[in-house]
């Protein structure tokens, strides 16, 4: 079950004196160990301005108690309405960058406590957003009796 | 004007039905997304030989609420070894607000960042020697005064 994950970035005119060709490939596993990880959620979702929403799961249902785990995520923004749309990104309402229009961004995410969620705030208009979050230690709620 | 492409590709066959994500971006700038991001720290390479946190990226050097892109990459090869990465003033460890997540030997990061706060990393270890890569893309960079 394994999943990799591979970047290329590349310009030729950034540093014109050095033509940039960065690559990396990284096989994600759990943490600290080499077995691969075994469980994903994805999905895609529209967001519409004016509000702040949680993507994916919460901090502790990705972690139980545990916290500090081993996860990662994917999320691209499909708008294509407009390129000045983006949604602020961050993770407990500390809002980190912006993504734009046809960005994508991919990063290690440990859940560090019960606050730390991943959050989004679209700007501009409604937001088109796939995301994929691959990972260990996915807790389902309980169920109610 | 600049043109830097940045293209991901993962691969997991997790579920039944196997998974393929492959998209391409041009990175450009936030107050005109039709040009390309034109200013970059280049790329560094910096070695931690302590779990003392460090400061990778400087808010204050970049232009603040911007559309930068930050990459950083462990290129140790340890699995049981990692850096946490955290967009804070000069902390980053297990839950530093905010730790970002832990970036463990051969993984790699791409990530929007707004530069109104530093990017500080903190390696796992003091037995062994990592690596890290790294490479700000920069939406307005603010030079140094001599």
């Amino acid at each position: 079950m394994a999943t990799t994950a591979t970047i290329n970035i590349t310009s030729s005119d950034l540093m014109p004196g050095s033509s940039l060709n960065v690559s990396a490939n990284t096989t994600l596993t759990k943490a600290g160990v080499t077995a691969d990880l075994d469980q994903k959620e994805s999905g895609v979702i529209k967001l519409v301005t004016g509000t702040e929403y949680r993507l994916g799961p919460l901090a502790t249902e990705m972690s139980g108690d545990a916290h500090d785990i081993s996860s990662y995520l994917y999320i691209c923004n499909n708008t294509t309405e407009d390129a000045t749309y983006y949604v602020d990104w961050g993770i407990n309402e500390t809002m980190i960058g912006r993504l734009y229009a046809g960005d994508w961004m991919f990063i290690p995410w440990n859940a560090s406590d019960d606050a730390a969620e991943i959050e989004l705030e679209p700007q501009g208009g409604t937001n088109i957003i796939e995301y994929c979050f691959f990972n260990s230690d996915f807790i389902l709620p309980t169920a109610a009796s | 004007m600049a043109t830097t492409n940045a293209s991901v590709t993962i691969n997991s066959d997790i579920s039944s039905y196997p998974i393929t994500i492959s998209k391409t971006m041009t990175m450009t700038k936030g107050a005109n997304p039709s040009v390309g991001l034109e200013e970059t720290t280049g790329l560094r390479t910096k070695k931690f030989t302590s779990d003392t946190a460090a400061v990778i990226v400087e808010a204050d050097e970049l232009t603040a609420d911007a559309a930068h892109k930050v990459y950083i990459r462990n290129s140790s090869t340890s699995r049981a070894n990692f850096f946490y990465v955290a967009y804070n003033a000069s902390a980053a460890a297990a839950a530093t607000a905010e730790t970002i997540g832990k970036l463990y030997g051969g993984d790699w990061m791409l990530f929007p960042y707004n530069g109104s706060t530093n990017i500080t990393v903190a390696s796992s270890t003091t037995s062994e020697t990592q690596f890290l890569e790294y490479m700000v893309f920069a939406d307005g960079i603010v030079a140094a005064k001599g």
